[in-house]
């Protein structure tokens, strides 16, 4: 017998078992509403930015067009930045739900503003999404182990075992060419939805084809440690029931204990500082200055904008160069905290990384948000982004502050303009 | 009665004898029991961190030194939500709302920090909180336990001995029932443990025992559930099989399809959106910091009236923090109303997604938990209410110091002479101070009233399945 007719055999005997049918149906409508909602998702994220950034420009010019000096100009104008969904963010949703992926700023202190966050509604997140990556990571082990678990002891309990075994030449390729059969139907069932989906966001075959990857990858897996289980001595003799709940406890193991304890584990080994003591020394800094010589203010700035130490003349009144002298000041304060904040976030995120070569479902669900971009470190990405437009804005602004200038409004049409820069591949 | 307690004996001793219900049972109770433990030295660390970092920031502000009044409207407060009791089983939504609001003048900052934003990732499904344990894995340790109940006794062969024996089958299945929601019980301990802790450290006995019931009728309903589907099956592996795919569906898929269902069919603009508009309205009345602006003439004209006088410099009280108060006031109507409506908007949405426990037991219990813990979207917003009020409150009263404390003259040259525009640092005693407490005992049990139906409406179904499966076996 060779392996295509054990094949053919095999597809022959699901073609005619209604149950199975029936679950392969209810899985592909599960993939089908999965990437629905991924695609309702991220259409609505992408109208929605591109509503903000009309909104922001109109709104923008109406407060420029009001203003008679380039500190008001300054204080009373904000600017939008954002990260919009990659093609393929509907596959996995990711950390999109938690992280901003829209924000305003303005040119005041950058400590100040960058932990607000417009987020999701928190009650959602907690119940968790159903996008497609949930389904490949948490559930698709379920469905192998719910496929498989049975594939030698039922026909034991049917009484053709050993007729099966002796009479098959090879019999490692009989199970095997079984597996592969429901195996595949599952992959198919989940895939044709996914496939209709990337096709429909024009996703780029190269990141299409590494999902694809992935998910052929964890069936393969489950698919592997399910036979080797069976065909196990310690699954000799058992009833079906019996050994579906030794691999469910192999699943509850990587699925559920091994994330949780390696959390416990991550957060012993990464100190970060408190979120808030990071605002706390930002808002001392900036308050103090207002009641402490002008002195104060012009050392700590000059020592890191050396160039304008012949604009700091201050006469009788308020004078708005001192004023975004000491935002800049009270952010270089918080900065050494910060680093510390945003650092321990991506330690945490690196020792996630190798936390989940211990659990399958983790690793599935970290690499596809990572093909689609919605991951940590995609949202640590655009928060730089918007630290960098911030500093843009900074050094657009400090040369009208600290020369003499009166406010021309044309000036103000080469405010620098935010882009939302991805990176272009993942190595 | 002899007969069911009989049956149920039968079947704890059957568990014994095979290592399988046994192991589960310990290694279901060790779980809860850990996660209790864990969680409720987390919440205790955190509760004990807020209420310190709430007393620093109070600290903190009271010790500023003399200072000109807007200064401190804009040196601002901080407020921390501390966890509720009950949060050591039910976090809910704690780490996924920011914890601590900053507040100052003009603005409404939204909550900052959530935990899950510093979060490793890995607890995006699973947590070791006793809730998600209890609410999902304790129904996978029933069914693993009682799949078998009574197609053990089809496969055998025993139940129909008993049935033509004229044995009442109704006594069989009671008897396992029992034996079964026992068995999760043991589960339960380290929940019931913890809610009289709870109830001893000022948690309404009422609000304890009504949480500890939902937990209870959720165990009966899944009991339940798996002794029905026993006993419609005719093999093990059969029961086994359906057992896990409707687990796979109950606790699952159809919380995650409500929550994904819901955003989708009632999107908020979200917080951002909502501010063009909210800035608009703002603009239009006028910057507070300006008391020339334009559109505090007709203040001043009344003022000037009011006081007989013929300009600001000669009213009695300081004219720029009547305007800071005037503005303050208007500004806050605005922003409370969009804040409200965003409010609205949110929870409605929430309430989609809890609608979806009348087609599972593990939302109905979920929100059911949420509600009666104190850990749930409501209870969110009313920290941000209260945190609002405490704001508009001591923004005021900073703006009332800069109306009748400060002159005038002294606060126009403000620029020349620092020194002299400031007044006292006593008057920073008008803060007070902020000790956040979840609703009434009786607010969260009415709001949990909805979730607790869903509850018993699951229980009446099981049990007419039961009933239904029953018949079948006669």
């Amino acid at each position: 017998m060779s392996l295509f007719s054990n094949l053919h055999r095999e597809t022959k005997f699901l073609a005619k078992q209604r149950n199975l049918q029936l679950l392969f149906a209810t899985i592909f409508v599960l993939s089908c509403f999965a990437v629905w909602s991924g695609i309702s998702e991220t259409t609505s994220q992408i109208t929605t930015i591109e509503r903000l950034i009309e909104k922001d420009t109109i709104d923008r010019e109406g407060v420029l067009a009001k203003q008679s000096d380039y500190g008001s100009a300054a204080y009373y104008s904000f600017h939008l930045t954002y990260s919009s969904p990659s093609n393929m963010a509907f596959a996995a949703i990711g950390q999109r739900d938690i992280y901003p992926w829209k924000h305003r700023i303005r040119m005041l202190a950058i400590e100040g503003q960058i932990y607000e966050t417009d987020a999701d509604n928190p009650e959602l997140s907690f119940l968790g999404r159903f996008d497609f990556a949930f389904l490949v990571s948490v559930l698709l082990p379920l469905f192998v182990i719910l496929l498989l678990h049975d594939i030698r002891s039922v026909e034991r309990e049917a009484g053709r075992y050993d007729l099966l075994v002796t009479t098959s030449k090879r019999q490692q390729r009989l199970w095997f060419s079984r597996a592969i059969v429901m195996c595949s139907a599952l992959s198919i069932a989940l895939i044709l939805p996914f496939i209709a989906g990337a096709l429909y966001t024009q996703a780029s075959l190269a990141t299409t084809g590494l999902m694809l990857l992935v998910v052929l990858g964890h069936i393969t897996i489950w698919m592997t440690l399910t036979l080797t289980f069976t065909a196990s001595k310690a699954a000799v003799k058992q009833s079906s029931a019996k050994i579906a709940s030794m691999l469910l406890a192999v699943w509850l193991a990587v699925a559920v204990l091994v994330p949780v304890i390696s959390n416990i584990a991550i957060e012993k080994m990464v100190t970060s500082p408190k979120g808030g003591d990071i605002l706390l020394t930002q808002r001392e800094a900036v308050n103090d200055a207002w009641d402490l010589p002008y002195s104060a203010t012009w050392d700590e700035f000059l020592s890191t904008h050396p160039q304008w130490k012949n604009g700091i003349d201050m006469g009788p009144t308020f004078e708005w160069k001192w004023y975004y002298a000491f935002q800049q000041v009270g952010d270089q304060k918080a900065s050494k905290l910060s680093n510390a904040y945003r650092e321990a976030t991506l330690k945490k995120d690196k020792l996630a990384s190798h936390f989940a070569w211990l659990s399958p479902p983790m690793l599935t669900q970290r690499l596809m948000s990572s093909i689609a971009q919605t991951d940590t470190y995609a949202a640590m990405r655009y928060e730089q982004n918007i630290r960098n437009y911030h500093k843009e804005l900074r050094e657009f602004y400090y040369p009208l502050f600290f020369t003499e200038n009166t406010f021309n409004l044309d000036k103000m049409s080469e405010l620098p303009k935010f882009s939302d820069h991805k990176e272009k591949s993942k190595g | 009665m002899k007969a069911i307690t009989k049956v149920a004996r039968d079947e704890w001793r059957f568990w014994h004898r095979t290592k399988l219900a046994a192991t589960i049972i310990v290694i279901g109770t060790i779980l809860t029991i850990a996660s209790a433990v864990i969680n409720t030295i987390k919440m205790q660390e955190a509760m004990h961190e807020r209420q310190h970092l709430q007393q620093s920031s109070e600290a903190q502000f009271l010790d500023q030194p003399d200072r000109h009044p807007h200064r401190m409207v804009h040196y601002g407060h901080y407020v921390f939500r501390t966890p509720s009791t009950l949060s050591i089983i039910e976090p809910g939504v704690d780490a996924f709302t920011g914890t601590a609001v900053f507040l100052e003048g003009h603005r409404q900052n939204s909550a900052m920090f959530a935990e899950q934003r510093q979060a490793s990732g890995m607890t995006r499904f699973s947590s070791l909180t006793p809730s998600f344990l209890l609410q999902v894995l304790v129904p996978l340790f029933i069914i693993l336990i009682g799949y078998g109940s009574v197609t053990r006794e089809k496969e055998a062969g025993t139940i129909n001995i008993m049935v033509t024996q004229g044995f009442n089958v109704w006594y069989l299945i009671l008897g396992k029932y029992i034996a079964l929601v026992a068995c999760a019980l043991l589960m339960l301990l380290p929940l019931i443990v913890a809610a009289i802790w709870a109830t001893f450290n000022g948690e309404s006995a009422l609000i304890t025992s009504s949480f500890v019931s939902g937990y209870i009728f959720y165990i009966l309903v899944w009991s339940g559930i798996v002794l029905a589907v026993s006993t419609l099956s005719s093999k093990n592996s059969t029961s086994f099989a359906s057992l896990v795919a409707i687990w796979i569906m109950l606790c699952i898929l159809i919380p995650r399809i409500g929550s994904s269902s819901a955003a989708a069919l009632a999107p908020t603009a979200g917080k951002l959106e909502a501010d063009f508009s909210v800035l608009e309205e703002l603009r239009k009345l006028g910057d507070g910091h300006n008391a020339t602006d334009p559109a505090f003439e007709q203040l001043k004209k009344n003022l000037l009236v009011k006081y007989n006088v013929d300009s600001v410099e000669d009213l009695p009280i300081n004219f720029r923090g009547t305007v800071a108060q005037y503005s303050e006031e208007k500004l806050t109507i605005v922003l409370n109303q969009f804040a409200e409506k965003r409010m609205i908007e949110e929870l409605s949405q929430a309430k989609i997604a809890r609608q979806l426990g009348w087609l599972t037991p593990t939302t109905a219990l979920r929100s059911f938990s949420m509600t009666v813990s104190g850990t749930s979207l409501e209870t969110h917003h009313r920290f941000l209410r209260e945190a609002e009020q405490l704001r508009y409150d001591f923004v005021q009263s900073l703006n009332n110091a800069h109306q009748n404390i400060l002159s005038y003259q002294a606060d126009i040259n403000r620029h020349k002479d620092n020194a002299a525009a400031r007044v006292s640092a006593d008057n920073w005693q008008v803060l007070s101070s902020f000790s956040f407490k979840p609703d009434t005992a009786q607010t969260r049990l009415t709001r949990s009233l909805v979730y607790g139906g869903q509850l018993l409406f699951w229980l009446v179904v099981v049990l007419v399945v039961l009933r239904f499966a029953v018949r079948r076996v006669r």
